[in-house]
Order: structure tokens, then sequence, then C-alpha cells
């Protein structure tokens, strides 16, 4: 069976009597005396629909709310407390680790229509509610000369309070840093309906509460820093025969003292798939390819650090290709955002890993993981935000065709790479369900500990998105994989 | 996304809609660009979502009648398919899903009057013809009516012009350089005669004989993604008897939602012994757009005399022409092609206006504030022109352009080019 039939049919009705006979069940009506019948899905057809996040299919929840303000989610809260059942929070649900997806029953709030957005020119930052669309803050601050730089590739579709909850990265990262780089200050609901004010003095508990994945409490707001964008923008290609020397030309360009703002990664199998999806002329039999940006408001300067790649890329055994105009630069990077429908295309489904291993370590595990996936027969492929280590090993299987436990383990053997060079298990995914399991690997039981006394201090009963990121002594049942 | 779509769903269409399903991999990034999800913010009414709903009715875990509200609120507009990352066939799913659930679903008596109405009126353009004209004279009483009632009189234009039938053969003029068959379209000769008498006008001025095939009739995708099967298929083997696409360069269409149904006979028929010829009939079919560009991209076209004035055209993307057949290109060059245009782009161009298929008549409320929304952000560009290729559109847009208290003319592509071609532009 495959893996999501598993987590599917082990929720369905036929097991446990929950889709239906409770639909109408106490705590729904409830919350419907309380804030209106608009804000609160407890038909099974509207209810099924809160299941899933981009990769992972869930436990169908006991009823969905849909705050319009702080105090909506206060009134959930307390309501889901007295009643004793989980709250699990949601925004577009773009995410692949499954932390969105429900893994026990469990009310969830959707924060899509919480949208108030507010830019403050003067004070470089915005205000923003968590269903705020993450490309909206870029889009209502460009005509003050603004921007908001973390641009997850999902960035058209996730929301601000997915974003925080996950602390998503993108292509600018390595330069520009995550979303929790740009939090000044945060709103948020405890597990017992009480609101708190953040900002990052003292104990960062700001900084706790981004990319705990709703486990430790729900943002309802948060204030974001805003910066200018650079004046100018350089583009290149380059192309190897080897993927270890794409690893070795990055590590080198960055020892030189470059620092592109993107630097992203591709390997053949990518190309080649992208390729066949848009014929836009790219090296076929490359090993790798890179696309390098580096930008900054003294011309001179960013032409430099141009340089200092080219060489860099030269000397590790590469061919170089110069965007002479914008259009020849867009062009470029069409590419790299196609990878996704490109391998789409490939297999229906797709494990995504999302390890980040120090820069001077990328050469060997490139190789290493390309190895591990020639030996497990499946078919991968890599790429990712290389600059600052950040890979995204991709395995593409059929469910019907392909072994679930195959793509599982080799999974596992990823992350196992990546510990042992020293990295850690999510870049800017999370952890979710998809790699909790990986979590006894990667965190000595001492720490692991230390988290576990962490989230029982803000919320002591579990009723916090439970099944996600630790993996505690419930043994089976809650998580499924891949 | 798996599935366990079971084989008694009949024919080919049970293949098309598991395949569909199985290319789904939920990654959301159809919700921006899904006109409902914008409306209600809600998993039911986005592409990805009702994707899960039609997969659970399939599979016979969620009652077909659940669902229908939220599937019944998809537009059919295929924005989603544009922004799919996978390439999932949402249209192909939803309109096969359609015919399948018709039959089997229960509906109040006055939906189904309303629909055999719509149905019936719809392909004939006399009898629609007559129903307009009937409209028009209704339209004092609008106030009065409920919405149901209300806004397809409100989208019916202050008089109803004459029919004017298209003449079997309209020869080129000047040295003949190609022959293509045409559809004339159902409502569109009741409501906007003057498209296809422009459409002749410009494709005979380039060297183009036009037939209009005796026997043509409804393209069909009224009926088929309404769910009304049956009827869609008798409509679309009748157009397979009428046109032989080895007689013509091309078959031409100007209405976007008719030029996207030709374009999906294949689909209809799959598993079909018709299959093959609807494959040939589907590979000639051209909007009227793509085939005068490619008259542009030779250097063909015949060059267009300039506008008396500089002219600020807002180019408004029809769903079916944009998403369905993915043709945004060729309208924009063919505007910019004539001197003193300026073709502008709308903010949210990408949303549909509304009015895709039938939704007026079936969700009006959705549908205005759609028209309400899309107006806005046309009439931001302040136009000295608005342009678009569809009927649909054309009437959609109007109603809410002059609701907003605008005079700026809305015009078929065609038109305009026409206009340009006689200098009076």
């Amino acid at each position: 069976m495959s893996p999501e039939k598993q987590a599917l049919t082990s929720t369905s009705s036929a097991h446990t009597p929950v889709s239906e006979g409770r639909s109408s069940n106490a705590l729904a009506a409830a919350l419907t005396r309380a804030l209106g019948a608009r804000k609160v899905l407890s038909n099974l057809s509207e209810r099924l629909n809160y299941r899933y996040d981009a990769i992972q299919f869930g436990v169908t929840p006991l009823c969905v709310l849909l705050p319009e303000s702080t105090a909506d989610v206060v009134a959930v809260m307390r309501a889901a407390r007295a009643a004793g059942v989980p709250v699990v929070g949601r925004g577009a649900a773009s995410g692949l680790s499954g932390g969105a997806a429900p893994m026990v029953e469990a009310v969830v709030i959707s924060f899509t229509r919480m949208t108030r957005l507010e830019i403050r020119p003067e004070r470089r930052e915005a205000l923003a509610q968590p269903g705020v669309i993450t490309l909206k803050v870029s889009e209502d601050a460009r005509p003050h000369g603004l921007v908001y730089p973390p641009d997850p590739a999902s960035f058209r579709t996730s929301t601000i309070g997915g974003n925080l909850g996950e602390n998503a990265g993108g292509p600018m990262c390595f330069k520009y840093g995550v979303t929790g780089d740009y939090v000044k200050a945060l709103e948020f609901v405890d597990a017992d309906g009480d609101v708190h004010q953040l900002t990052r003095d003292a104990y960062d508990l700001a900084g706790l509460l981004i990319g705990s994945e709703g486990t430790l409490g729900l943002i309802t707001d948060a204030t974001l820093r805003l910066s200018t964008p650079a004046k100018y923008t350089r583009t290149l290609m380059a192309h190897f025969p080897e993927v270890g020397q794409a690893a070795e030309a990055v590590s080198s360009a960055i020892a030189a003292g470059a620092v592109p703002s993107k630097l992203e990664f591709m390997d053949q199998a990518c190309t080649n798939a992208i390729e066949d999806y848009l014929h836009l002329g790219l090296p076929r039999e490359a090993g790798a390819v890179l696309l390098v940006d580096t930008d900054g408001d003294d011309l001179h300067t960013v032409e430099e650090e141009r340089a200092l790649v080219e060489q860099a890329c030269l000397a590790a055994g590469g061919q170089v290709r110069r965007a002479a105009t914008d259009a020849e630069a867009a062009a470029l990077w069409q590419a790299r955002r196609s990878v996704s429908p490109a391998l789409g295309r490939i297999r229906p489904q797709r494990m995504n890993e999302d390890i980040v291993v120090p820069r001077s370590a990328l050469p060997e595990v490139v190789r290493e993981i390309r190895a591990l996936g020639d030996a497990s027969g499946l078919t991968l492929v890599q790429f990712g935000h290389i600059g600052d280590g950040n890979l995204h090993p991709n395995i593409l299987f059929n469910p019907r065709t392909e072994s679930a436990e195959a793509v599982h383990t080799l999974a596992h053997e990823i992350a196992l790479v990546a510990i042992r060079h020293g990295g850690v298990l999510s870049g800017e995914h999370g952890i979710g369900t998809m790699k909790r399991d990986f979590m006894r690997d990667a965190v000595d039981p001492v720490t692991l500990g230390a988290l576990r006394d962490v989230k029982r201090a803000l919320d002591p009963t579990g009723a916090l998105n439970p099944g996600k990121i630790l993996p505690d002594d419930v043994a089976g049942g809650l998580h499924a994989h891949p | 996304m798996n599935n366990d779509i079971p084989a008694h769903v009949p024919g080919g269409q049970g293949e098309v809609m598991a395949h569909a399903v199985d290319a789904c991999v939920h990654c959301g990034f159809c919700l921006p660009a899904c006109p409902t999800y914008a409306l209600l913010g809600d998993e039911m009414d986005s592409p990805r979502g009702r994707i899960i709903l039609m997969k659970e009715v399939l599979e016979g875990g969620l009652p077909l009648m659940d669902a229908a509200p939220h599937l019944d609120r998809c537009l059919g507009c295929m924005g989603c398919v544009t922004a799919c990352p996978s390439g999932v066939p949402y249209g192909e799913l939803i309109t096969a899903f359609r015919g399948w659930s018709e039959p089997r679903r229960t509906r109040t008596p006055f939906d189904r009057a309303k629909r055999y109405a719509i149905l019936k009126a719809l392909p004939a353009p006399k009898l629609f013809s007559v129903a307009a004209r009937v409209g028009q004279y209704a339209k004092p009483l609008a106030p009065l009516l409920p919405n149901a009632l209300r806004s397809p009189l409100d989208l019916l234009p202050e008089h109803v012009p004459a029919m004017q039938p298209s003449p079997a053969i309209t020869p080129a003029k000047g040295p003949q350089r190609g022959r293509v068959a045409f559809l004339v379209g159902c409502a569109q000769q009741a409501l906007a005669p003057n498209f296809n008498a422009a459409t002749l006008r410009v494709l005979a001025r380039n060297g183009i004989e036009v037939v209009v095939p005796d026997g043509q009739g409804c393209c069909g995708a009224a009926a088929l993604h309404t769910g009304a099967r049956d009827e869609a298929l008798t409509l679309v083997r009748a157009n397979l008897n009428a046109f032989d696409p080895d007689d013509f360069d091309a078959i031409l269409s100007n209405a976007a939602g008719c030029g996207a149904g030709l374009k999906e006979y294949p689909m209809v028929l799959h598993g079909e012994p018709d299959e093959a010829r609807a494959r040939a009939f589907a590979a000639k079919v051209m909007d009227i757009s793509e085939y005068l560009n490619g008259l542009l991209q030779d250097g063909a076209l015949e060059p267009m005399v300039p506008a008396s004035r500089p002219l600020k055209v807002a180019y408004h993307d029809a769903c079916h022409l944009a998403h369905a057949q993915g043709v945004k290109a060729a309208p924009r060059a063919l505007l910019r092609a004539i001197p003193g245009v300026t073709v502008l782009e709308v903010p949210e161009g990408d949303l549909c206006c509304g009015s895709a298929g039938t939704y007026n008549l079936e969700q009006p409320e959705l549908a205005t504030q759609l028209g309400q929304r899309k107006a806005k952000h046309i009439l931001s560009t302040t136009p000295d022109l608005i342009a678009s290729g569809n009927i649909g559109c054309h009437t959609q847009i109007q109603s809410h352009v002059r609701r907003q208290h605008s005079g700026v003319p809305v015009m078929h592509t065609v038109e305009v080019l026409d206009l340009a071609y006689r200098g009076e532009l």
C-alpha cells in the first residue's frame, strides 16, 4: 500500500468513526455559536480539504476554523483546550514536510482570512497578519522603494504565517538571510489562549517561535523588517563536467570573498528535465550547472564579485556564460524556477530533502549523494541554494511501481550523509513529520531532552500540532512517510 | 496523488480523470490563480481542493451532493492550468467529472428548467436571438426580479442587433493566399454579429478565402462543461461531419470559448472510434488571432491605417484563450501592429472576469463580484479602448464597465483590426 493511502485509510471512516459520525460534533457547534457559521467548517466535504499540505496526507480534522482576528484565535484555543482537542495552525499549506497536516484528530485553524497588511515606510517595516501572501509584502512595499527579501519558491502562494512557522528561505538567503532574519516583533497565542507580544530582546522567545511549526504557539501578527533593493545585478551561468566540480567552485569563490545574492545549482538530471520541458538551450552534457547573481549599489564591486566567481568556476574546470542583458538573465533564471514543473513530469511523486552542510564539505556531499542515488535504482536529482550549503536532493518515484520503503531508506541515508559531514536536517522546509524520525540521528539525547522541556513549558498538554518535529514516546502510527 | 478511481467510470473518461488526479502533487501553486479562492479563501473552492473532492466522490468516500456546491462554483476558467507547475490537466478532470456526475445528482425543478432553457437556447442562434429580444423588453423589470433572473438581463445590450447570417463563401480580395473554414458561433451571432462580419472582412483583406461549412452547429462546449455529455457528443459529431480538415489550411474560431471547445474534441472522444478524426480536426483549429499573427510573423499581414490619434488599448485575456488555449502573445502582437496603438496590461490580468461559460446564469453573485473587480482593474489603466477575444467576456466587461459609469468602448480584437483597415480607428 502506498504511504499516502496508508495515512488515508488509517484515518478513514472504516477504521475510526470520525469522518461522518462526528461531523456535527459538540465543539464545532459551540464554536459556530460563538463565532458564527461563516468561520466554522464542519461538513466532511469541507474538513477533508484541511488534512494535507504539499506532500503529506494526514487525519481529517474534527472541524476547521477560519479566524478573522486574534480574538477569534483566542476563542478557538480556549474552546479546544476545554474540549481537550489538539490544534493545528495552517497557512496556504504549500509546505513540503507535513508541518500543516494534522496527524491526529484536531481543530485546524486556517489563517487565510487574516490578511491585514500595513507598510510603514518611515520605519522600514511591515505589519502583517499570518494570512498575508508573502509576495504581497514586497508588492505593497515597492511603491515606497522597499522590498521584503525572503523569497521561498512558493512566495506567490505561501503565507507569512507559514513562512514564520517553517522559517522559510529561498535563493536570496545566502546574502540576505531567511524569514527569521526579518522579524522585529511577533504576537502569538499560547496553548491556554493567552496573547503575548514579543520583541527580540531579553530571551529571544520570538526566535523560538520562528521555525517551531506551530508546536509552541500560533503567531497572529508579525512586524517585518523591509530593506532597499540593490541598484545593480549581474548574472552568470557556469557548467561543469562533473557535479563535485560545481561544489568546488562554490567553496573557492566564497573563500575568495564573493558574496553572491543568489547561488543556485542543478545537476545533470535537473537540467535535462528542464530541457525536455522548455528547450532553453541548457548544456545537456554538463554534470552540473551553477547560476549566480551578484548585486549591490556599486557597479564596480558587483562586477568584481562576478569576476571572482567566474575565476573560481574556470579554475574548477567549468565553462562560463555571462548574461549580457536583463532578458538573458531572466531566461537563465527561468530555468531554475522551472525545476519543480520539469520534475513533476518525470514521476508523479517526489520526496524533497532539504539538508544543509558546511560549504567545505559540499563537493564530497554531492558526490556521495549522487552515488547513493545511482546505487538505489531510484531516480534522484539534486539542486538547491548551494551558496549557503543548502541542497535539495529529490527522490522521484511512482508510488504504483516503486517501493515506499526504498524511498524512505534512501531519504534516511541522505540525511545521514548530511549529519556525518556536520550538517543539519532542514534548511528551509522544516522537520514536520517527514524528518521527525531522523531527529534522533541529528540531535543528541540530552539536547533532545532540552527541546522537549521547552515544548512542555509552552504547551504542557501537547495540544499544539502533535506529532511534529520531536520524536516522542508514542511508537509508530503518528507519522507518515515518506 | 494516488487514487483508486474505480474502473466502472465509463469509457476513456475514467482514465482521463485518474490521470489528472495522479498528476497533482498538492503544491498549492494553483491557489492564487483561482478566482473563487480569491473571493472565498477556502480550500474547497480552490483547484487542489476540488481535485480532492472529485477523487473522494469517484472513490465513493464522499457523497456527490456534499461536494457539488464547491464543484459547481468552479468557473472552468483554467487559470489553475496555467499556474500548475506539474501540468495537471484540470480541465479534462472537471469536464469529464461533470459529465459523469450530472446524471447521478439531484437538482431542484427550477434549476432543471433553467439548465434546460440554457442548453436549448445557447446552441440555437435564432432561439437565442428571440430570447434576447424578450429579455431586452424585460430589462425595466430587472430590479424587481431575484438575482438569478436579474443578472442575465443586466448583461443584455440595450438594443439586441439584427441577425446577420454569414455567407457560405467569402472570397479573398486580391490574389488568394489561403483558405480557411470558419465556425460562426451561437450566442455571438445574436448578441454581436459584427464580430463575424469584421472577421470575414479582415481575412478577405489578407487574401484568405473563408468558407462557412454547412451543417456546422454549436461547438458543444457549454453542454460539455455543464455536464450534458450526450448533448455535447451529438454536437461534436455533427461538427466532425461538417468540417473536413483536409479541405482547409485552418479551422478558425473568433470566440475563445468555442475555440477551446473545438480543441477539446480529442479529450471528449478519448477511447472512442472517432478519436483519430477528432485529433485531425483539432490539429487544424486556431483562434483568429493565432492565424492572423501567423501572417504577421511571416511579414504577410496587410498593413493597417495608423490610428487617428495615439490610442491606449487595454487588452483583456479571455480565460479560454489565455489559459485553455495558451494564446496570449498573438492578440497583443496584432494590436501593436496598428501604428499608434499602445497595448496596456491589466492588473490581476490572469483572473477570470466571472463570465466563463454559463457562470453568470448559474452563480450570479460570484460572477457579479468578479465582474466588478475586473472592470475596476481594467479602468485603472485609463484606456481609450478595451479589447478582448470572447463574447462572454465582452458582455460581462461591457456591462460592468457601464455600471461603473465609464463610456470606454469594449471591442473584439478583430473589430479593432477591422476599424484600422478601414481607417476608422
